[in-house]
C-alpha cells in the first residue's frame, strides 16, 4: 500500500474512533461552548464590543479546541499502547503524522461549524457576507494547527511526558494562523473580503512549510 | 561457571559463534547494551539465534527480558552495541525486519473503540495482508462471537486471544512473545503453544520470555537471563 | 575531525576560553566608552538613544543564538554526534539570556519615549514569541531521561521553531501595520557617522560575549556527560572514555 494509502487508512481509523467514542464531540465541544460564553460574560454585555471581538474569541476558542482535540487523538493510541504497532509496522512515519493531521482537521471543522454558529448567536457576527472567504480562513488555518498539533502531540504520548509541554510547544508556533485567521474572519465580515487575500496566502504558506518541514521529521520523535 | 561480575569470562564461556556453521542465523547480537537514565537493562547481551530454533528466556522480573525482545524487535534501539535479525542491521533494516517479525508483548496494543475485527483488518492495512484473513484468524482462537463488540468490553484474556489472532494474521518469520501467558486460562495457553509450533512448522523462529515454569516444552534451547545479562547455557538440549 | 570542530574544539579548550573572556571584556569596554560618551546624543530622545547600543547587539545574538540551534539541530540528526546537541543546548541557554534581555530593555526604552511599556511592535513582539519558542526548547530538553531521545526531541523543536519565526515575524508584522503608520522600530533613528561605528563595537562586543559564554556551556556539557559516562561505566564494564566517545544512539 502507498504511503498516501497508509495514511488514509490511519486517518479513517482515527475518525471511526472518534464516532465511535465521540471525544472531540462530547467534551470539547462543551468546552469550547463554555468558554465562548465566558468570553461574553468577561467582555460583556455591550453588544457592539462583543461583535468587534467575535473573531478574536472565536480563533481563541478554536486555537485551545485543537489542543484539547490533539490530546485526545493521541490518548486513543496511549490507552493500550497500539501506537508501538503504528511505530512497528513498515511504513513511512511520515504517513502516521499526515493520516492523524487529516483526522483533526475533519474533527476540527465539524467541531469549527458549530462554533461560528454559537458566535453567530452569541455575538451577532454576520458571517453572510463573504462565506467562501471565510471557509478559506478555516479550511487553511485548520491544517496549519493540525499539522503542528499532529507533530509534538506524538510528543505528549511517548512515556513520561508531561501534559503541559504541548500547549507550550505549539501555541507560540501556531500565532501565525491566529493572527491571520482572526484578521481573514474579520475582513470577510465586516471589512472588505478582497482584501483577505494576503492574509489567506500566509495561512497557506504556513500549511505548506510546516508540512514540509514536519514529514521528514516526525519520524525523529517516534522511533526510539 | 563464569563469576557474573566478570563480563568478559561470559563473553567466553558463551561463545555465540561456536560451532554453528550454514545459513545466516535470524537473529545475532553483539554486546548489545541498553541504558535508561543511568540504569542498564541490558549489558553486553551476545545472543545467536538459528532459524527455526524455539528459544525459551527464562530469569526473573526485571532481568532485562522485555528490553531484549524490544531490541530484537526493533521497538527499542541499543544504547551501545550492535546486531542484525535475518542479516538485516537492527537499525538500517528497521523497515524489513518490522515486516518479518511481530511481538506479542505485555500490553495488547488495540484501539479500545474498535471491535477486534475492525482492529485486525487496520493491521491487515497497515502490513499489506489479506483482509479475509481476520475472521478465521478471529475464529481460530475462539472469539468469532465476540469479533464485532468493542475492545473497551474485552477482559484481558480475551485481548491476549486478540493479540495471537494478530500474530496468527502476520505469520511472521520470528515471533517475539513477551509472558505471552501470564493472565490465561489452560485452554488459552495450549493457543499459545499451538501458535508456536505452527511458527516453527513453516521454518519460522521464535523467543519465549517466560517466567511460567510449567511452560515451554515446545522449545529447543533454554537461556537465562538476571540483571540485563545473558547467562551462559547451562546445557544444550538436544530435541 | 572537519574544520568545523576543530574550530570548537580550539575555541573551548581553556586557553580559548581565557583569549575570549578577555576579548569580550575589552569589547563591551570600548562599547562602553562610545556608546556612553563618544557618541551624541539623539535630537529626539536625547540620552535614552544609547539604549539602541545594547538592546540591538542584544537582539541580534539571540536571533544568532537560535540560528545557531537550527544549524546544531539539523547536523546532530545527519551525523548523531553528541557535540552537536551539546551546541544545541547551549546556544539555547544562552540565546534565552539575550532573548530576555532583549525584551526588558526594549520595554525600559518604550516606558520614556511612547509612555507604555509594551508597545507591540513587531520586532520585539516576534522576540517575545521566540523566548516561548526558547522555553518550549529547554522545557522538551527536560522531559526525556535518555539523551538520545533528549536530543532527537530538541533537534525536531530548533528545526520547527527557527523555520516558524520568519512566518511568524510576517504575521505580527502585517497585523500591526493595519492600525498604525509603518512600523518604526522603538525611535532607532538613520545610524551614520559616531552613532554606526558605536553599533558595529556593540555587535562585536555582545557576539563576543555570546562565544565566551558558549564555551563556558559547552564546558559545562562535555562535564555532564563524563559525569553520566563514569556512573554507568561500572555498571556495565566498560571504561568512561568508551562511553563518551561514541555517538548517542538511535
Amino acid at each position: 500500500m502507498s504511503a498516501l494509502g497508509q495514511a488514509l487508512a490511519i486517518a479513517k481509523k482515527d475518525l471511526r474512533i472518534e464516532v465511535r467514542g465521540r471525544h472531540v464531540a462530547g467534551t470539547i465541544l462543551p468546552f469550547a461552548g463554555t468558554l465562548l460564553i465566558a468570553f461574553g460574560l468577561s467582555l460583556g454585555p455591550g453588544r457592539s464590543l462583543l461583535r468587534q471581538t467575535a473573531p478574536g474569541l472565536l480563533w481563541l476558542a478554536v486555537l485551545f479546541a485543537s489542543v484539547l482535540a490533539f490530546r485526545q487523538a493521541y490518548q486513543a493510541e496511549g490507552e493500550d499502547g497500539a501506537f508501538e504497532s503504528l511505530i512497528l509496522a513498515p511504513i513511512d512515519k511520515a504517513s502516521v503524522f499526515l493520516g492523524k493531521a487529516a483526522a483533526v482537521v475533519v474533527e476540527l471543522l465539524a467541531l469549527e461549524a458549530v462554533v461560528v454558529g454559537l458566535v453567530v448567536v452569541l455575538f451577532d457576527l454576520p458571517v453572510g457576507h463573504a462565506p467562501v472567504v471565510l471557509a478559506g480562513a478555516f479550511v487553511l488555518g485548520t491544517i496549519g494547527l493540525a499539522v503542528v498539533g499532529s507533530l509534538f502531540g506524538a510528543l505528549a504520548e511517548m512515556p513520561r511526558t508531561r501534559e503541559a509541554i504541548f500547549p507550550l510547544l505549539v501555541l507560540p508556533l501556531c500565532t501565525p494562523v491566529l493572527v491571520a485567521g482572526v484578521k481573514a474572519t474579520e475582513l470577510a465580515t465586516t471589512g472588505p473580503a478582497g482584501q483577505a487575500g494576503s492574509w489567506l496566502g500566509l495561512l497557506l504558506a504556513f500549511d505548506v512549510v510546516v508540512t514540509g518541514v514536519g514529514s521528514p521529521l516526525f519520524v525523529y520523535l517516534v522511533e526510539d | 561457571m563464569a563469576s557474573l561480575t566478570d563480563p568478559d569470562a561470559l563473553l567466553d564461556e558463551h561463545k555465540p559463534d561456536a560451532g554453528r556453521t550454514g545459513a545466516a542465523p535470524a537473529v545475532q547480537l553483539r554486546a548489545i547494551t541498553r541504558v535508561f537514565g543511568v540504569a542498564p537493562a541490558l549489558v553486553r547481551v551476545d545472543l545467536r539465534v538459528e532459524a527455526g530454533e524455539v528459544l525459551l528466556l527464562r530469569g526473573p522480573n526485571g532481568a532485562g527480558k522485555s528490553t531484549l525482545l524490544g531490541v530484537i524487535a526493533t521497538a527499542i534501539s541499543p544504547t551501545y552495541g550492535s546486531g542484525t535479525v535475518f542479516g538485516l542491521d537492527l537499525v538500517a533494516g528497521r523497515d524489513e525486519i518490522r515486516r518479518r517479525s511481530e511481538l506479542v508483548g505485555h500490553r495488547t496494543r488495540l484501539y479500545e473503540d474498535l471491535s477486534a475485527t475492525e482492529n485486525l483488518r487496520f493491521v491487515c492495512a497497515l502490513h499489506g495482508a489479506d483482509e479475509r484473513r481476520v475472521d478465521p484468524a478471529l475464529e481460530r482462537v475462539g472469539l468469532a462471537p465476540v469479533a464485532g463488540d468493542r475492545v473497551r468490553g474485552y477482559s484481558q484474556g480475551m485481548r491476549q486471544r486478540v493479540a495471537l489472532a494478530r500474530a496468527f494474521l502476520r505469520s511472521p518469520d520470528l515471533l517475539l512473545l513477551d509472558e505471552p501467558y501470564a493472565g490465561l486460562d489452560d485452554p488459552a495457553k495450549d493457543l499459545v503453544d499451538e501458535e508456536i509450533r505452527a511458527t516453527r512448522a513453516r521454518g519460522g523462529t521464535v523467543i519465549v520470555a517466560t517466567h511460567d515454569p510449567t511452560r515451554g516444552s515446545a522449545a529447543t534451547r533454554s537461556l537465562y537471563m538476571d540483571g540485563g545479562r545473558l547467562l551462559p547455557e547451562l546445557r544444550r538440549a538436544a530435541r | 575531525m572537519s574544520t568545523a570542530e576543530r574550530l570548537m574544539s580550539s575555541l573551548t579548550a581553556r586557553r580559548g576560553e581565557r583569549v575570549l573572556a578577555w576579548l569580550a571584556v575589552g569589547a563591551v569596554g570600548v562599547s562602553a566608552v562610545l556608546s556612553l560618551v563618544a557618541s551624541p546624543p539623539d535630537a529626539e530622545q536625547g540620552g535614552l538613544i544609547r539604549l539602541m547600543y545594547v538592546h540591538v547587539p542584544a537582539a541580534w545574538v539571540a536571533y544568532l543564538a537560535f540560528a545557531v540551534v537550527f544549524v546544531a539541530s539539523v547536523a546532530y540528526l545527519r551525523t548523531r554526534k553528541t557535540r552537536w546537541d551539546r551546541v544545541a543546548a547551549a546556544s539555547a541557554e544562552v540565546g534565552v539570556l539575550f532573548t530576555a534581555l532583549t525584551i526588558v530593555l526594549g520595554s525600559i526604552w518604550a516606558k520614556p519615549v511612547w509612555g507604555t511599556w509594551w508597545t507591540w511592535d513587531p520586532r520585539l513582539t516576534t522576540t517575545a514569541i521566540l523566548l516561548v519558542i526558547y522555553v518550549g526548547y529547554l522545557a522538551v530538553r527536560r522531559l526525556p531521561d535518555n539523551p538520545a531521545r533528549r536530543a532527537r526531541w530538541a533537534a525536531v523543536v530548533g528545526i520547527v521553531g527557527f523555520v516558524d519565526v520568519p512566518i511568524v515575524h510576517l504575521s505580527v508584522r502585517w497585523w500591526r501595520s493595519l492600525h498604525q503608520a509603518p512600523a518604526r522600530l522603538i525611535g532607532v533613528p538613520d545610524v551614520s557617522g559616531s552613532m554606526g561605528v558605536a553599533l558595529g563595537v556593540g555587535f562585536i562586543a555582545f557576539t563576543l560575549v555570546y562565544l565566551y559564554f558558549m564555551a563556558l556551556r559547552l564546558r559545562v556539557g562535555r562535564l555532564e556527560e563524563r559525569v553520566v559516562a563514569e556512573a554507568l561505566s561500572p555498571r556495565i564494564g566498560q571504561p568512561a572514555e568508551a562511553l563518551m566517545e561514541e555517538p548517542a544512539r538511535g
